[in-house]
């Protein structure tokens, strides 16, 4: 309501509206809120793609793909530690960058593709199964690029399955192979390794990491409401899933290594 | 996540010693499950729309200096829906800050990874669709409360995420959303586009009919005082109880409120955070941190007696600020009178 209101001229209207970009209303096959899983059952993770090895400077390696996640890993080390005193344990290095292009919405380079929350999580799954005793004074850096993004639940649990191949491609000594699986809950049932859609439509998120052949587990992250019984099934769930992402990620090593 | 303090190598084998014994000791002669003393008061900022202080383990006699000290403030902006980054429904936005005072040997690069890490903690578990609060609304579509929730940690020895949920949700509680009212103007329908309009307050529109909600222009206050109604959510804000894992293989055991130096020699915590309220008890967030590893069996032990200690520390809470609340509102009132 200006007070020098011009009538002679056509005036627009006060506010103005940005265009709705996404058309989804129409497709009737699209997954939404309150339907069953489509394509899989729920305790069905996404087909995995892993290739150790793949960067061919770093000296060790991983791109894994699920669907619409896809991750490369490089892993760098040990190294010296740069600007520090002596320190007796070695330091793992986690960085998680996400590309422009990976989101939704663009994450700009520089100010806004380091994702630290994301860094922390997968440095928590690692860090106990990395003999880190064994190298002091060094770093060993792992270097994470989201280059598609469905979920940062996915992004967590795969980027640590690529980080700890790659660790295992550099030939780093490690008490055993972290696999990680996300799970989330829907009404009542537990959808495992969701995707965007389905964990931000679940009551609750959560990823577990384990090294499944020792039998521990190195990293558990919940968020949402979830009641404790649920919580505990859900770990379980994600834990016997995790068994059988170690066998593709022993597999996978075992087809990319070479007897020199 | 880093420690806070540095220790040798003999005094954490010393501590960690000292505790996983049979009859375990502690510096401070507390048991493995004892808090140390919690200090609670709300309402320290009054241009705030809710706040609290907190402090763990404070001496007796000693003003200040000494123990976990958080403070937490609410405050309430009005936000755009259509213009901006606002959503209809509202947001809820958390920081932490840590005071370089609290961490004097942290550089400030070290300091702001810390200060990130405690705020992504915090926004996740509390700013879960889960928990939103529902009247966040202003006018359906248009206008709506972004909250705010800022807790600075001005020192910390030794559970800080403890704190932080206490101070967090003993502000959440405090909070007071104004009353507002929509406002619509109607021009006169004989002098259409002139100035005088006539001014006509209505009742919050109703999400059900469009009309009514293209109709409301803008809102104001509906009250002079400074009151308003609580934050109306599903559940209750969780309180969280942070478990220092000692061992965590097939009998786990653990120590509540560990004391810096504690946190620095037993690596590995459970953050658990629960919510009670008469539909059950719900987990809402749960976090394993630092370095080690433990058995998926035990995990059911820990979940169970950490509910418990949540549970007590809950309660403790709720007398607290009920207590808190009857101090500021009934008492102040009766001191007024009689002058």
């Amino acid at each position: 309501m200006s007070t020098n209101f011009d009538r002679r001229r056509i005036n627009g209207p006060e506010d103005s509206f940005s265009p709705v970009l996404v058309d989804d209303d129409e497709d009737e096959t699209k997954w939404r809120p309150g339907k069953p899983r489509q394509s899989r059952q729920p305790q069905d993770i996404r087909p995995i793609f892993l290739q150790p090895g793949l960067i061919s400077q770093a000296n060790g390696s991983a791109y894994i793909e699920t669907e619409r996640t896809k991750i490369a890993c490089a892993v760098y080390g040990p190294r010296q530690s740069k600007n520090v005193g002596y320190i007796e344990r070695g330091r793992l290095n986690v960085q998680v960058k996400f590309a422009p292009f990976s989101c939704h919405k663009r994450r700009a380079p520089i100010r806004d593709a380091e994702d630290r929350s994301i860094a922390v999580l997968i440095h928590q799954s690692l860090v106990s199964s990395v003999r880190l005793e064994l190298f002091p004074k060094s770093t060993i850096d792992v270097f994470l690029t989201i280059i598609e993004n469905d979920g940062i639940d996915s992004c967590v649990a795969t980027g640590t399955v690529a980080a700890s191949t790659a660790l295992a491609d550099a030939g780093i000594e490690m008490l055993g192979l972290v696999t990680s699986c996300a799970a989330t809950l829907m009404g009542e049932e537990i959808w495992l390794d969701p995707n965007h859609d389905e964990a931000t439509a679940g009551a609750s998120t959560l990823v577990l990491a384990c090294m499944p052949a020792l039998n521990v587990v190195t990293s558990v992250w919940q968020n949402g409401t979830i009641s404790p019984k649920q919580g505990l099934e859900c770990m379980k769930a994600c834990q016997e899933r995790c068994e059988t992402i170690h066998s593709i990620v022993a597999q996978s090593l075992v087809s990319n290594f070479t007897p020199e | 996540m880093s420690a806070t303090v540095s220790l040798s190598k003999s005094e954490k084998s010393y501590i960690r010693t000292a505790l996983g014994e049979l009859s375990p000791i502690r510096a401070d002669g507390r048991s493995l499950l004892d808090y140390r003393s919690i200090a609670l008061e709300t309402g320290v900022a009054s241009l705030a729309n809710g706040s609290a202080r907190v402090n763990i383990g404070k001496t007796a006699g000693e003003e200040s200096g000494s123990g976990t000290e958080v403070i937490a403030a609410v405050k309430l902006e009005v936000e755009g829906v259509l213009e901006g980054e606002g959503v209809d429904g509202g947001r809820l936005m958390c920081t932490v800050s840590c005071s370089p005072a609290a961490y004097p040997h942290l550089s400030s690069a070290a300091l702001d990874d810390l200060s990130y890490d405690m705020t992504i903690i915090l926004n996740q578990c509390l700013s879960h669709p889960s928990l939103h609060p529902k009247n966040l609304v202003i006018i359906p579509k248009r206008r709506s409360w972004l909250l705010t929730l800022d807790v600075i940690v001005l020192s910390d020895s030794g559970n800080v995420y403890d704190a932080l949920f206490l101070a967090a949700r003993s502000a959440l509680c405090d909070t007071k959303v104004p009353k507002t009212r929509s406002v619509q103007y109607q021009p006169k329908s004989n002098a259409l586009g002139e100035q005088d309009v006539e001014m006509s307050a209505e009742a919050p529109a109703s999400i059900f009919s469009t009309k009514e909600v293209k109709s409301t222009a803008d809102f104001e206050l509906a009250d002079y005082w400074d009151e308003g109604e609580p934050l109306d959510i599903n559940q209750e804000w969780p309180v969280c109880v942070t478990l220092n894992l000692l061992s965590a293989k097939s009998l786990p055991t653990y120590f509540l409120d560990a004391t810096s130096q504690e946190e620095a020699a037993i690596p590995l915590r459970l953050l658990l955070l629960f919510s009670f309220s008469p539909s059950g008890t719900r987990l809402q967030s749960m976090r394993l941190m630092g370095d080690g590893e433990i058995q998926l069996e035990s995990m059911t032990q820990l979940l169970e007696s950490g509910e418990n200690h949540a549970r007590k520390l809950f309660q403790a809470l709720k007398n607290k600020l009920q207590e808190e609340d009857f101090r500021r509102n009934q008492k102040a009132l009766a001191r007024f009178d009689l002058r």
